[in-house]
């Protein structure tokens, strides 16, 4: 058993002065006592990933600017060479790949070696429907749709502790992804300062009601009530002890004023809080370009710069927390290597992902992509996957949490993990 | 709706569990309806508890305040071709406005603002509304329909049988048929036989698209025919874990894939007399053998319906959709005596919905303290619940469906084909715990646009005079035959404080009397039924 007081020193709560009605929360009290690693000092480890809703065209984002295949496929959808002296060219970075200029914030990670990145990944399973390649996606079988919990809900059921709080897997969304369906506890919220008691047009505290509901919850006669009205109850005072509403990021970090850069503030919070967060979700939305979606302007550059611009100060924000964490991005599929008659790109088969971390084996293009050829894609028209999502997925999930039993990770599989973390 | 006997000799057995009449009239009510009115548990008992169960089971009483209200929505009566027609998609009217030189293809990014604008023009022009607005309508007839609807039982098991047979508006391809399947399909066969709802799900266009029938089709002929040909085994799947054998129910791999092709061919072609259409050249002609029996080649679409009918009066089926009744109805884990007696009249009568419901009813094990307020009301029916239970009238419904996706129940959107998960640990975690009860006291304020309360008319315009006598009363009045005593002890002594800390309510009223009922609603025992 660990003392309260041994909890406290180490797990940073003290800094905010807690003031909490006995102490700290009982869950987390319970949950370092219950921790059968015993390592009540250390930091639980967590990942991070950002769903990509709409198919991101990965050839546009991680651009063979080399491709002479490519060059004619897209005559007027692609981005100005690094050689050709134009204003915004793509990024060289390995003489064959080039980032998206848009991505820039991106390009420091990328030679630091902590950011990886995975092209040609994608389901084995051929469909170019949204809702079923999401589907598929989060619920880890791409081939079962009857399968009734999400991968990264059974990530939470496989992290090998009881040491489970409210927070251990929180979706920064308004209704709970189909990644965290199922028995494990996880929790869906867009904003943290809703996480109170009459948040909205009331100025004062709901001191009566919050003193009656606490009693209520605690006498309740079932026990489902009763405990979570409890859990309830101190999250909420953890989270108002914390000052959520006046969050201040590290020194000179500036988050885009975007959802995404809203949802990765408060994922860095909640890091920062050490409520035992393990598991974060959250997403971006937009990648659906059918129409017009520009170079290095217009909807798609508007796009990859806020899902870079919010990773990069989610990273830096976190200073002394970037060795706990690992961000992995994910789309359904990528689109056709042609562009189409409206300046757009359609549905195709598979895109690329971006990995970043200390653990990451980074400042490399993985994956095994041939030239564009047309005898090289599949359809004669898509980029072929050839990367299992779930061989990344699981690489990340087992260098990062230690999670290894794919068995029940992605129960239909049994592929090799691809290299993208450092052995 | 098939109209079967209920027969007159109902007898519930209320009281060898030892409850009062009333407490077992707040009991059924609590099941059959989306929570009691106040005044209801009287009703019920002057009426008996089995004519009024009866009564809803025929699902035959004059709504004709509801469909007054219903009436202001122009969509709720369209067939999927006006939908179609009316409500395209987002992406469709872009492509039809570039097809008519309405707009540029390359104009799209240049200026968002005015390209809005013409897009906007050119949907009045042609009559045109957006996709969001009929699922708005959608919503709203769902929240008003269970809120007034005099036939309670039809919309709780509408309810049910639309997350059995779950199809989401997550998924585009199916979404604009979304509200004609519930219409057509689920409320009308609610209560009637299991193997017609069966096979009216499998042929709507919803679900053909939402698990990808439309799309299944037999062996190429031909090298031409590849790329649009191909078996999809979706469907034939979860009509087999989800929808009827359940997962252990005696299937195998193999008997998938005949499944799928005995049904393929089945797909849509939008008309006024029906959209479904069997389209025999992409139809699989040859033997099939499912579960050991063998449908003989060229069986065409009546060897669909012949499939659809031995998956329904499967002995795994009767047991499967029984158990699914029981834990709706009776509590998340229910007795395996109670499902079997329940399984036994659904394989005797032919799968008749009312006859089941009457078993379970009928049964001790309804009736048991282990059946007793053991739910965990879904947002949803707290949501509802509460307003009947206020006598609140509803406006504008769409707060109230924001209001229940925030406490963790978006309607229709739930995206996988189990549908929700029906426990009370799904429903109920830190975050949609404090959800409930910010709703209870938003409710309670009058700060829910939209939706009116007049908390003073409930006790007939009596104000009472203190915070405890605000408690017994208005406890009673929404809390029907409920044990309070402990509630008003711990209470009260809270209550009596009157600091300034006290819930402002928006419209005229006493603020402690809203503190008080909408701490009545977010309560723990609120949040049972």
């Amino acid at each position: 058993m660990v003392s309260r007081r041994a909890f406290l020193k180490g797990s940073g709560l003290a800094l905010f002065g807690v003031g909490l009605m006995g102490g700290i929360p009982a869950f987390l009290a319970e949950a370092v006592a219950s921790d059968k690693i015993l390592r009540p000092y250390k930091r639980r480890r967590v990942m991070v990933c950002i769903f990509q809703r709409g198919a991101m065209d990965g050839l546009m984002a991680v651009t063979p600017f080399t491709d002479t295949y490519f060059q004619a496929a897209r005559p007027t959808l692609r981005l100005a060479s690094v050689a050709a002296g134009r204003t915004n060219p793509v990024i060289d970075l390995d003489g064959r790949w080039g980032l998206h200029p848009g991505m820039k914030a991106f390009e420091p990670f990328f030679k630091d070696g902590r950011l990886a990145i995975v092209q040609g990944i994608g389901s084995p399973n051929n469909t170019r429907s949204h809702f079923d390649a999401q589907d598929y996606m989060e619920s880890g079988t791409p081939f079962n749709k009857g399968t009734s919990s999400g991968w990264l809900n059974r990530a939470v059921g496989l992290l090998g502790h009881d040491a489970l709080t409210p927070f251990s897997a929180v979706s920064l969304t308004s209704a709970l992804p189909r990644s965290f369906y199922g028995d494990n506890p996880s929790l869906a919220i867009a904003n943290l300062q809703d996480f109170a008691l009459q948040p909205k047009g009331n100025p004062a505290p709901a001191g009566v009601a919050a003193r009656s509901f606490e009693e209520l919850y605690d006498q309740a006669s079932a026990s489902l009530l009763r405990e979570t009205g409890k859990e309830s109850f101190e999250a909420m005072k953890l989270l108002q002890q914390a000052d959520v509403a006046n969050y201040r990021p590290a020194a000179g970090v500036v988050y885009p004023a975007s959802q995404l850069g809203n949802a990765m503030r408060q994922i860095a919070q909640l890091i920062k809080m050490d409520v035992g967060l393990e598991v974060a979700f959250t997403e971006s939305n937009g990648w659906d370009t059918h129409f017009n979606q520009g170079t290095d302007n217009g909807i798609f550059a508007r796009s990859v710069t806020d899902l870079s611009n919010s990773i990069a100060a989610f990273w830096q924000d976190l200073e002394a927390y970037q060795d706990d964490v690992t961000v992995m991005t994910m789309t359904e599929f990528g689109r056709t290597v042609h562009q189409n008659g409206t300046g757009g790109t359609d549905h195709g088969r598979a895109s690329c992902n971006f990995i970043l971390g200390n653990r990451v084996d980074g400042g490399k293009v993985h994956g095994d992509v041939a030239t564009l050829a047309i005898e090289n894609l599949e359809d004669r028209r898509d980029l072929p996957v050839t990367t299992d999502f779930r061989s990344v997925f699981s690489a990340v999930a087992d260098a990062h949490l230690q999670i290894s039993n794919d068995k029940v990770l992605f129960p239909d599989w049994s592929g090799k993990k691809a290299a993208v973390m450092k052995v | 709706m098939s109209g079967t006997q209920v027969g007159p000799a109902l007898r519930f057995p209320w009281r060898q569990a030892g409850l009062t009449e009333r407490q077992a009239a707040a009991h059924l009510l609590s099941r059959f309806t989306y929570g009691a009115m106040p005044g209801q548990v009287d009703a019920v008992v002057k009426m008996g508890l089995e004519n009024w169960f009866a009564q809803q089971l025929a699902a035959q009483d004059p709504d004709d305040s509801l469909e007054q209200i219903l009436s202001r929505y122009d969509a709720l009566e369209l067939s999927n071709e006006q939908v179609a027609e009316t409500y395209p998609r987002n992406g469709q009217v872009i492509r039809m406005a570039i097809r008519d030189g309405v707009v540029d293809k390359d104009s799209v990014k240049a200026d968002r603002v005015a390209y809005r604008q013409v897009i906007r023009q050119y949907m009045e022009e042609k009559g045109y509304k957006r996709q969001q607005e009929l699922f708005r309508q959608f919503f709203c007839q769902k929240i008003l329909r269970a809120a007034y609807s005099e036939n309670q039982l039809q919309e709780v098991m509408t309810d049910f049988w639309f997350n059995h047979f779950n199809v989401s508006l997550t998924k585009n391809d199916c979404a604009e048929f979304i509200p004609a399947y519930e219409r057509d399909v689920i409320r009308p066969n609610a209560l009637g036989r299991f193997n017609e709802l069966l096979l009216k799900t499998a042929k709507s266009p919803a679900m053909l698209y939402y698990l990808d029938n439309f799309s299944s089709s037999g062996p190429a002929r031909d090298t031409a025919q590849k790329r649009a040909r191909g078996l999809n085994e979706n469907y034939a799947r979860e009509v087999m874990e989800l929808h009827t054998l359940g997962v252990d129910g005696g299937y195998s791999q193999q008997d998938v894939t005949e499944a799928a092709r005995v049904l393929t061919g089945w797909g849509v072609r939008l008309r006024e007399d029906g959209d479904f259409f069997f389209n025999a050249n992409r139809h699989d002609q040859g033997e099939k053998v499912v579960m050991g029996r063998v449908f003989p080649a060229g069986g065409g679409y009546e060897e669909g319906v012949d499939l659809l009918n031995m998956l329904a009066h499967h002995p795994s089926t009767a047991k499967f959709i029984c158990h699914k009744i029981a834990v709706r109805f009776v509590n998340d884990d229910p007795p395996a005596t109670l499902v079997d007696k329940m399984a036994n009249t659904f394989l005797e009568k032919n799968g008749d919905i009312r006859q089941v419901l009457i078993t379970m009813v009928s049964a001790p094990e309804f009736w048991s303290a282990g059946a007793l307020r053991e739910k965990t009301k879904s947002p949803f029916e707290l949501a509802i619940g509460a307003v009947r239970s206020l006598h609140a009238t509803i406006d504008q419904p769409m707060q109230l469906y924001n209001w229940v996706t925030r406490m963790g129940e978006r309607e229709y959107y739930y995206q996988a084909p189990t549908g929700f998960p029906d426990k009370g640990a799904y429903w109920i975690n830190t975050g949609s715990l404090l959800s409930r009860m910010n709703f209870g006291l938003a409710l309670a304020a009058g700060r829910i646009p939209g939706v009116r309360v007049d908390l003073l008319a409930l006790n007939h315009g009596h104000e009472p005079e203190n915070a405890r006598a605000a408690l017994l009363i208005y406890g009673h009045l929404i809390l029907p035959e409920r044990n309070l005593d402990a509630t008003v002890k711990r209470l009260t002594p809270m209550l009596n404080e009157r600091d300034s800390t006290m819930t402002t309510p928006a419209v005229e009223g006493d603020p402690m009397l809203a503190q008080v009922v909408g701490i009545i609603i977010g309560s723990p025992e609120y949040q049972r039924r």
